[in-house]
Formats: structure tokens, C-alpha cells, sequence
């Protein structure tokens, strides 16, 4: 009876890990689309029609230089979801590659990575992006670096503890034995055997540092006017908000619906992988 | 015997991670691009001239080596001294120190806020496991988590302080006025601990003392406060001190929305301004809080666990 | 193993302990409570009391919102003297009046000869704390300015004398017609140094106004000045809030918790406009000028010229929504000087030059010449509705097939205005700073000026300003102004696009503040009242 529950559950989690990575996969499409699917140029002014209210032609409505809102957010999808998945992999490359190295090797290089994983892990995330966005001024190649200086910490951590764990499991000392070199070792055994984990910490990456680069651009410190970014359109909108609330509305909804998303995602996968701390079960 | 060995021992372990902080800040202000002395005189407005960008340079120190720069900064900043702002000449330690007090407010009544918010609503959730509300905080939880600070932080002006004219813009000056920012900081720290309350306790609930407890007629409220919130209690403040990063950095949006005169808001005037020591010693300072919290809560978890007491 | 662990402890504490457990837990609520009280105590009391004095209903205190907020009060410093003037505690020997002609003020006449001047001082002026004002005094204070400020530099080289009791000469050296002007700027304010302190937080000065209290960087607040030399000031005090976000300052005046301000935006413009009834919105063209420089070092005549001829200031006049006014040329149309002439925007005209150039449209609607795109650099800087300004330029500028590429930076004196890396470069400043042509066009237009940074040369242009530098007499000055712009406009160097206008917003029952005054540094007088 247990067991058959079980496996109820887990068919349950699989078709939710199906159903998000669907949603997910439509707003990739979308950003990767976007320049095809916008009704009107998201750059193009329309003096007759500011701050109009949705319409049949401009489903969103427009900002105070006219320009459609639904374009711009579906223009915005792609800042956001490029942005945010050049940081994560940016930093789960690094973090891993570092991770893997320092607990597979140990000693020396395990002391050095940790120790700048520690004074990396010292600055609250936010704070570290906004100096380091703040002090190399605001552009959007900044703001991702920023994000992805504080990201790495994260995975090296990660990695070097399942490193540690695994290294003295049967089958890669089989492999050592067998005569296959360290790099191979790494590549072939051990990294498969900790993917689950890093695609949830992934996943999870993914909606805080779309939320921090909103953050950023809102401050002014990630994308500029007038490109479209969700952030930057929403801190531009707050001063007519009264008169034309959908300005705000609109970027705000699919900064939340993705974000919402992403974090959906990471907690399915973890169900799925049975990793980590329990999520809300 | 044990606790004061391990409270030195982690004191021990500040050290280095101290020096890494001040290493890291100063190696940042070398990515800002550009002169330090040419950014110095154009933030104060001073016409630039080869002799006076050579005496600048000279005056703050950039002819000598990076090494020496740092040993000197460093040495500045034991005495407390962070260097002076570029626009005003002012010591940065003095602004920040003024500021601190008011993200100090702000921070713990959100913290407070959040604690005061997701302890009874958590406990409340894992009791009722799976009862209606316990299915509608799961959604609020997760759409919480969900919202951008600043988003929430626009919407609740708009709708507390437009709509309905509840509460005054200007937050300073008021007890009231401090109500929205601690709860656009202390909402999306609640959901994210609402979350841990909720699994601590039905962790402790499914322990044997528990039934013990039960066997024995203790009344419910009773276990519910004593021992299990408690137990739960050490899970609870982890998490919490963890999120506390969370909330220094949200912290900078909300006070720029707020107009709350704390180490936010300074910071992003300094960044308008280009005021690089001002920004260095934001960085320096909230990673020192950070670290310093860290370690309280770290301390705090040994004095809580009842092993250690035990053994 | 951890759950027994907390068993053995939780059966010690139900046997033995719950006493105990109850102080414990009794004293950590009385902790709370303290803590709780405190916080409390600490909000009512020291540096919270701000509003308690804002809003203390027998009094009549005027609470406004500034965009920027002062570090020290000393008002030659830098601009500084602007928002002391704006606060209604320091004067000046002379102010513009709301016609934008010259008027003495502590000053009672003055008179030139040649290059040396003599200034009369009115009787009875004395500074808030009842000392009177003297010709030693103001002279200490031109020279304190001219230190410290390098806009006012040659006051530090000039050579004073002390007449009698209430009369000074300046000698300038050169013939130098401006100076009165510049006795009107707000930053050659007249201070009591010897009782000022360093002017770090302490000011004594001549106004209607004396600060009551100041935080560096924060809120101000002024009281009336019960020892004015030149009445008694309505209002009893007023407080300016730092409130650098435009909306901000719009919700909290419809939240009823400011009286009035300035630089209003657009948008909230709009909003007040609906309510006529709680606001009046007060809109007069100002001296704040948006304008580009066209680099003739990387863009011939033909590009520069169809440039000029595809923006549209009519248009962006239309989107900026009545927070500027287009303009042709960089002064108010209502200045006697400033009376140039530009073509009217016309695309078809614009195209044909470049097609005359040898352009070809492509197939993406844009011209190109040699397989090379007319692509050209658009830097700006995100303030003063520039970054506004851009993208609608980028956008008329895509009807006639020139592509603009946008670079925003955020110094714009460190990066493009330094470096020349631009075709277009915007730029906003206060074209007319004292009712005079000639501030502008010597950093504008004169050789090696800052803002000359587009590689404008014009041998007649320079020897017009080297004539306009001494001049004395106004119509000829006006007419030498003329002249100088013209030819700007006509070589394609420069673009003058808008002047911002001036717009005030006051709750209805507010009186006075300047809001007919085209320059930004009035504000709070003795007049200013509230119902």
C-alpha cells in the first residue's frame, strides 16, 4: 500500500516537472521569438495615443511615450531570460569547475577555494551586486557580472561537499584503479552523479537572479532607458501610475508569473531528484 | 567548557574572513573605470588640470603601489577611519554610522515583523496539515517569495498611501510612516519563513516525546508553546539569520522608495554621485553586519540545542 | 538520537523546572517589551520630531519637497547658493526680478566707470542677528566666493576699496560689463563670516528666513527671521524634504503632505491639472536649455544638415507634454538677445540632401552609402528628460533613414563631452544664468570652450565674442548675440531644441513662491503665504 502510494507520488511529481518545464519552455520560445511576435515595434513613439488604455491594438495598452506595452514586455522576456540564464551558467560553470577541483584534490588549492568562497560568502548577494554595479556604473553586461561574482559561491560549495562524498564511494576508486586519470574521473563519475542537485540550485538561481536584475535595473544599475526590460519599465511607469496603471501592471505580472516560474520549477526538480532540504511536503 | 571554546574558536575563524572583506572592498574600487583622482575632482566639480590631477594623485596616495595602498588603507581602518567622501570631504565612517541607525530600526522591526507574522501562521499551518488555510498560505508563500521588493514596495504605496491615504509618503518623521517599509521588507521574509515554521513543526510533532507528552494528558496549547515552538524554535532562527543578508540587501530599494534616510539610501546617492569611498564602505559594512550576525546566530544555535547542554 | 535527547530534557523541565521555565519565559517578554518600548521612546523623541513641528496647526509652516539636498550650508560653494536662496535665507546685492531685468536688493545703486565700480550699499540692511551689513563685510564674502567657487574665480583678483560706511568699489582691471549679473548669482550671497562658525550647519545671512534646523544630506527647516531688515516674512517657518524621485514628491503632495514645489514632471502635471480645485499649477518658460551638439569632426555638412532638419522640436514639445517649450534658439524668445531663425523641420528635404551626398536607401529603410549604413553615435545621459529627448530623436530620425545608435552615459562631462566620441551629443544647461547672452556662448562656442566639443571654428565667431566679452552697451551686445548663434545654427553646429519650463505646483491657498520667477533659485520670500 505504502509503496504503491509511492509511486502514485511520483507520477504525480513527474507530470508536474512536465507541465512547469512546458510553461517554461513557451517563455523561452517567446523570448527567443520576440522580435517576431511583437504586434508593434516596442521602440516606436505614438504621440496621439499616450498613456492609453489597453486596446485591440495595443493589448497592454501604452506608456507616456505611446509606445506599446505589450510589445515592450514581450521584448522585456528576453533581456530577462537571456540575462538570467547567462549568469547561471556563467556561475555554475565556475563554481562547479572550482568545487569539483578543490574537493577532489584537496589540500592546498582546497584551502585557497574555500577560504575565497567564505569572503565571497560574506557580502549579502544584493548588496556586493549593487557596489560592484555601482561602482563600474550601470550597464546591462555589469549588472550580470555583478550577479554572477556573487553567484558562484553557491555551487563551489555545493560541489566540493558532494565531491568529498563521493570520491570514496566503490566505483570511483574502481575507475582510479582501473587507470583512468583524474579529469576523467571527474567528468565521466562524479559529475553525473551530482547533476540533479546542481540543476535544482540552478533552477532556484534562475528566479533570484531575475528578481535582482529587475532589482538592479529598477535602481537604474542594470539596462537603460529605452531599452525594454521589465525593472527599467516598471521604475519608468511608477511616476504615471495613477493615470496609467497597466504600465506598471503588465511588466510587474511577467516579472512575477516568471519568476514565480522558475522557482516552481526548482521546487518540482528537487521532489523529483529527492535532494536537498523538504521543500513544503 | 565547551561553549567558551567554541565561541573563541569561531572568533578565530573571523579573522581571516575579516581580512578577505576589507581585501575584497578594496580590490573593488579598482573595477570602477577610470582615474581615481580624475573622478575625485570632477565629483567635486573642480576643473581638471595636469597639475592639479598630479597633486591629487599625489595626495591620495596613487603613485605608490597597490600593496602599500592597501597596508595604509588598512591600517586607516582599524582606527576607524574609512577615508573621506569625494563629494563633500566629509569622513565616510561618520555617514554611515548616522545611516546605520536607521537601517538598524528599519531591519529589526521588519524582523521582528516577519518573526511576530510567520511564527503563529506557521505553527498554525502545521498543525492544520493540509486543512484549507494550510493550502492557501502554500500559494501566498510561494507567491510571496514570487514578488520583486520594489514591485511590492510600489504597489503598497500606491494602494496604502493614494488609494486609500492611510499612511504618510514621507516615512521619516513618524511611527506610522514606518509601518509600509517594514512590512514591504518583512512580507516576503515571512513567506519564506512561514515555510520553515510550518516543517519544524511537523517535524517535532512527529517525535516519540510528543506522544509521550500526549499519554501523559499534558494539555495541547501547552506542548504546542513549550516544547515543540521551542525545538522548533533553533531551525526557526537559522533560517532567519540567514535571510537576514536577504534583507540588507532589499533593504537598499526599499529605503530609496521610502525616502528612508538609512545605508540604502546613502549608497544609491552615492552612486548618483559617484562617490566611490562612500560606496567602498557600504560594501565593507553590510558584509561586517552580515558576518557579525552570522556569528550571533551561529552562538545562539549552540546556546539553544539541548545536546549541547546535555552532554 | 536527537529526539531522545530533547526527551530526557523536556521530561527534566515538566518534572522539575516548569517554575523555572516560566521566569525564563517572563523575562524574555519583558525583554521584548523593553526593547519594544525604546524603539518607541527613541521615534518620539530626537531626530524623529520632524513632523511634529510640520504639522502643528497654529502655525503657518510651508512644507516643500526639494530634488537636491545640501552637505553644508556655506552658499559659495559650488551651486549651494541656490538652495539657501531657494530656502529664503540668503540675498544677494542685486536679484532678477520676474522679467528677468536686474534689481538691487541689499545693494541700493551702482555705477561704472571703466573698469571700476561703485556700489552703494541701502541703509538699515543688517543680517538675522541684528548686525548691520557692511561694505567690509561684502567684500569679504565676493572674495571668500571667488575662492572656494571657480565660476567666480576673477573675484579674487579684483581689487575693493571701502568708500565710507555703506559704499565699496570693485576694480575689475578688465572692462567687464557682466559684473552686476553676477552680483545677483545666488552663490555671491552675503553671510555674516563672523558668525557663521565654518558654515558647516551655522548660516547668518540677510534673509527673510534663518535655518532652524539642518541635517547634512536631509531635511531643512527655516523659521521666520524676526530681525528682517525689509519686513516681516508671512509665513513662520517652512521645511524643505530631500526628495529626489519626481514621484515621490507628487504622492506625497497629493497625500497632503507637502504644500508645494517645483520641477514638476509631466505626469504629475497631468494629475494636478485635473484637480483645479485643491491645486494650481503655475507653467512659465524658463532658462534650462536642451540642446545637441553636432560633431562636425565625424559628420559633414549634408548629415549635419538633414539632421537638423529631421528633428522635430514641435513634436518632441507635444511628447515632453508641456514641461518644455520648443525653441529655435538657446535664450527665452521673450530676451531681447537671442533673435535667430532655423529652417522648419522637413524630412523630404532632409532625404534629398543625403541623397544629393550620395546616399541610397536600403532595404531596411535606412540610407547607406558604399555598403556602410548612416549609422551615427547618439550619446546622452539619463536626466533632465534626455534620455526622453533620445529616444524620440532616434525615432525621427529612423523617417528619414538615418540610424542613431544610443549611448548613455552617466558623466557626460568625464566621457563624451571630454572625448568628442559622439555624432550627436545632448546636453542640458542653464543657458541664461543672469539675464545675459554671454555665459553661453563663451562655453559653448568660443575656441576650446568645453561645450565646443564638436570642432565648430569660425574666425569671425571668435573675434563677435572677444567684442561680446567687453561691450557695454546692451543693444549692441544683443545684436553681437544674434550674430554668434546665427551662425551656429547656420553651420550646423549645434541644435537648440527646447527650454524647460518652470513649473510650480501649490495647494490652492499658497501664495507667492516665486512661481512667476523664470529662475530656478527663487523660491521662499518674505511674501510666500499660506491660508
Amino acid at each position: 500500500m505504502i509503496k504503491l502510494k509511492s509511486i502514485e507520488n511520483r507520477n504525480y511529481i513527474r507530470r508536474n516537472v512536465i507541465l512547469i518545464l512546458l510553461l517554461i519552455l513557451m517563455i523561452v520560445v517567446i523570448s527567443l521569438l520576440a522580435p517576431h511576435l511583437v504586434p508593434n515595434d516596442p521602440y516606436e513613439t505614438n504621440a496621439l495615443y499616450r498613456k492609453g488604455a489597453p486596446n485591440l491594438k495595443y493589448f497592454f495598452g501604452t506608456d507616456k511615450l505611446g509606445r506599446c506595452i505589450f510589445s515592450r514586455v514581450i521584448m522585456g522576456t528576453r533581456t530577462s531570460v537571456f540575462s538570467a540564464l547567462l549568469v547561471v551558467t556563467a556561475s555554475l560553470t565556475t563554481g562547479t569547475v572550482l568545487g569539483v577541483l578543490a574537493g577532489y584534490y584537496g589540500g592546498f588549492l582546497d584551502r585557497v577555494v574555500t577560504g575565497i568562497c567564505d569572503i565571497f560568502l560574506a557580502f549579502p548577494q544584493m548588496i556586493l551586486a549593487i557596489g560592484v554595479a555601482g561602482l563600474m556604473g550601470g550597464t546591462m553586461t555589469n549588472a550580470i557580472l555583478a550577479l554572477a561574482l556573487t553567484g558562484w559561491t553557491t555551487y563551489a560549495r555545493l560541489s566540493r561537499g558532494l565531491v568529498m562524498a563521493l570520491k570514496n564511494e566503490a566505483y570511483i576508486s574502481a575507475a582510479r584503479l582501473s587507470g583512468s586519470t583524474g579529469v576523467e574521473i571527474m567528468v565521466e563519475h562524479i559529475l553525473p552523479g551530482m547533476a540533479g542537485e546542481l540543476i535544482v540550485n540552478a533552477s532556484l538561481q534562475i528566479s533570484s537572479v531575475m528578481i535582482g536584475f529587475a532589482g538592479l535595473s529598477y535602481l537604474g544599475l542594470g539596462v537603460l532607458v529605452p531599452e525594454a526590460e521589465w525593472g527599467s519599465m516598471i521604475s519608468e511607469a511608477v511616476g504615471y501610475m495613477q493615470q496609467a496603471p497597466w504600465a506598471v501592471m503588465a511588466p510587474g505580472a511577467a516579472l512575477f508569473i516568471t519568476v514565480l516560474l522558475f522557482q516552481l520549477l526548482g521546487d518540482s526538480l528537487r521532489d523529483y531528484f529527492g535532494v536537498g532540504r523538504g521543500g513544503y511536503e | 567548557m565547551s561553549m567558551r571554546k567554541y565561541i573563541s574558536g569561531r572568533f578565530l575563524q573571523l579573522i581571516p574572513v575579516l581580512l578577505g572583506i576589507t581585501f575584497l572592498t578594496f580590490a573593488l574600487l579598482s573595477l570602477a573605470p577610470g582615474d581615481p583622482a580624475q573622478k575625485k575632482l570632477s565629483a567635486q566639480g573642480v576643473a581638471v588640470s595636469k597639475e592639479i590631477l598630479e597633486e591629487t594623485r599625489r595626495e591620495m596616495g596613487l603613485d605608490r603601489p597597490w600593496g602599500l595602498r592597501y597596508i595604509n588603507w588598512l591600517s586607516g581602518l582599524i582606527h576607524g577611519d574609512m577615508g573621506n567622501s569625494y563629494k563633500d570631504g566629509t569622513p565616510v565612517a561618520g555617514k554611515l554610522i548616522k545611516a546605520m541607525k536607521y537601517t538598524g530600526i528599519l531591519s529589526f522591526c521588519a524582523f521582528l515583523s516577519a518573526l511576530v507574522i510567520s511564527i503563529p501562521l506557521g505553527v498554525y499551518c502545521g498543525v492544520k496539515k493540509n486543512g484549507v488555510f494550510d493550502r492557501v498560505m502554500r500559494w501566498f508563500c510561494l507567491a510571496g517569495n514570487a514578488v520583486p521588493g520594489f514591485l511590492l514596495a510600489v504597489l503598497l504605496m500606491y494602494f496604502f498611501c493614494l488609494r486609500i491615504q492611510a499612511f504618510p509618503v514621507i516615512a521619516k518623521g513618524s511611527v506610522k510612516g514606518l509601518f509600509l517599509p517594514t512590512m514591504t521588507l518583512a512580507l516576503p521574509l515571512s513567506c519564506r519563513l512561514i515555510r520553515q515554521v510550518r516543517a519544524s513543526v511537523l517535524n517535532q510533532m512527529g517525535m516519540e516525546y510528543i506522544d509521550g507528552a500526549k499519554a501523559r494528558g499534558v494539555l495541547k496549547p501547552y506542548i504546542l508553546i513549550f516544547h515543540i515552538l521551542r525545538n522548533a524554535m533553533i531551525s526557526i532562527l537559522t533560517v532567519a539569520g540567514l535571510s537576514f543578508g536577504t534583507l540588507l540587501g532589499g533593504s537598499v530599494v526599499i529605503e530609496t522608495i521610502f525616502m528612508w534616510p538609512g545605508m540604502g539610501k546613502l549608497v544609491m546617492d552615492a552612486i548618483t554621485a559617484r562617490d566611490y569611498p562612500v560606496i567602498q564602505g557600504f560594501v565593507m559594512v553590510m558584509a561586517v553586519i552580515y558576518v557579525v550576525i552570522n556569528l550571533i546566530v551561529d552562538i545562539c544555535y549552540h546556546l539553544l540545542d539541548p545536546r549541547l547542554e546535555e552532554i | 538520537m536527537g529526539g531522545s535527547v530533547s526527551t530526557i530534557l523536556n521530561i527534566r523541565m515538566m518534572y522539575g523546572e516548569r517554575e523555572h521555565m516560566m521566569k525564563k519565559t517572563m523575562a524574555v517578554i519583558m525583554a521584548a517589551v523593553f526593547l519594544a518600548a525604546s524603539l518607541t521612546g527613541c521615534n518620539t523623541s530626537n531626530s524623529f520630531g520632524t513632523a511634529s513641528t510640520g504639522q502643528a496647526p497654529d502655525k503657518k509652516i510651508l512644507r516643500v519637497s526639494e530634488s537636491f539636498a545640501l552637505q553644508t550650508l556655506n552658499p559659495h560653494l559650488d551651486y549651494q547658493g541656490w538652495y539657501t536662496s531657494i530656502y529664503g535665507v540668503t540675498e544677494t546685492l542685486f536679484y532678477m526680478n520676474d522679467q528677468s531685468t536686474l534689481t538691487p536688493l541689499l545693494a541700493e545703486s551702482a555705477k561704472a566707470d571703466g573698469t571700476l565700480w561703485t556700489i552703494k550699499l541701502k541703509e538699515h540692511i543688517s543680517f538675522s542677528n541684528g548686525d548691520p551689513v557692511t561694505p567690509d563685510m561684502v567684500i569679504r564674502n565676493l572674495k571668500a566666493a571667488g575662492e572656494i567657487n571657480t565660476r567666480f574665480a576673477d573675484f579674487k583678483d579684483y581689487t575693493y576699496g571701502v568708500m565710507d560706511q555703506k559704499t565699496f568699489t570693485i576694480d575689475t582691471k578688465k572692462v567687464y560689463p557682466m559684473l552686476l549679473n553676477d552680483l545677483a548669482s545666488p552663490e555671491l550671497a552675503i553671510a555674516d563670516l563672523d558668525h557663521s562658525g565654518d558654515m558647516k550647519t551655522g548660516l547668518v545671512a540677510t534673509g527673510p528666513f534663518v535655518v532652524s534646523s539642518f541635517e547634512p544630506g536631509g531635511t531643512i527647516e527655516v523659521a521666520r527671521n524676526e530681525q528682517y531688515w525689509n519686513g516681516r516674512a508671512k509665513l513662520d517657518g517652512a521645511v524643505f524634504y530631500y526628495m529626489p524621485e519626481a514621484g515621490t514628491s507628487m504622492m506625497a503632495m497629493q497625500n497632503g503632505e507637502l504644500d508645494a514645489y517645483t520641477s514638476v514632471t509631466s505626469d504629475a502635471a497631468e494629475q494636478y491639472r485635473k484637480e483645479p480645485d485643491k491645486y494650481k499649477l503655475t507653467t512659465i518658460p524658463a532658462t534650462r536649455l536642451q540642446f545637441y551638439i553636432l560633431n562636425e569632426n565625424r559628420q559633414n555638412e549634408a548629415v549635419r544638415k538633414a539632421i537638423n532638419l529631421t528633428v522635430d522640436a514641435k513634436a518632441i514639445e507635444g511628447y515632453l507634454n508641456g514641461t518644455v517649450s520648443e525653441t529655435v534658439g538657446p535664450f527665452s524668445p521673450t530676451a531681447p538677445y537671442g533673435k535667430v531663425t532655423k529652417a522648419k523641420p522637413d524630412v523630404t528635404a532632409a532625404k534629398a540632401l543625403l541623397e544629393e551626398d550620395g546616399y541610397t536607401l536600403n532595404s531596411d529603410g535606412y540610407y547607406e552609402k558604399d555598403g556602410k549604413v548612416l549609422s551615427i553615435k547618439l550619446a546622452y545621459y539619463a536626466a533632465r528628460s534626455l534620455d526622453t529627448l533620445a529616444a524620440l530623436m532616434q525615432e525621427q530620425l529612423k523617417e528619414a533613414g538615418i540610424m542613431a545608435v544610443l549611448t548613455c552615459e552617466e558623466d557626460p562631462d568625464g566621457t563624451y563631452i571630454a572625448t568628442g566620441d559622439f555624432d550627436i551629443g545632448l546636453f542640458c544647461m542653464i543657458a541664461d544664468k543672469a539675464g545675459d547672452p554671454y555665459y553661453f556662448i563663451s562655453c559653448t562656442l568660443k575656441d576650446g570652450a568645453p561645450y565646443n566639443c564638436g570642432g565648430f571654428q569660425n574666425e569671425q565667431v571668435q573675434s563677435e565674442i572677444l567684442k561680446l566679452e567687453t561691450e557695454a552697451d546692451t543693444k549692441e551686445r544683443a545684436r553681437l548675440a544674434d550674430q554668434i548663434i546665427q551662425t551656429a545654427i547656420d553651420e550646423n553646429a549645434f541644435g537648440y531644441v527646447a527650454l524647460f519650463n518652470k513649473i510650480t505646483v501649490t495647494r490652492n491657498g499658497v501664495r507667492e513662491v516665486a512661481e512667476n520667477n523664470p529662475f530656478d533659485f527663487y523660491f521662499l520670500n518674505a511674501d510666500t503665504d499660506m491660508d
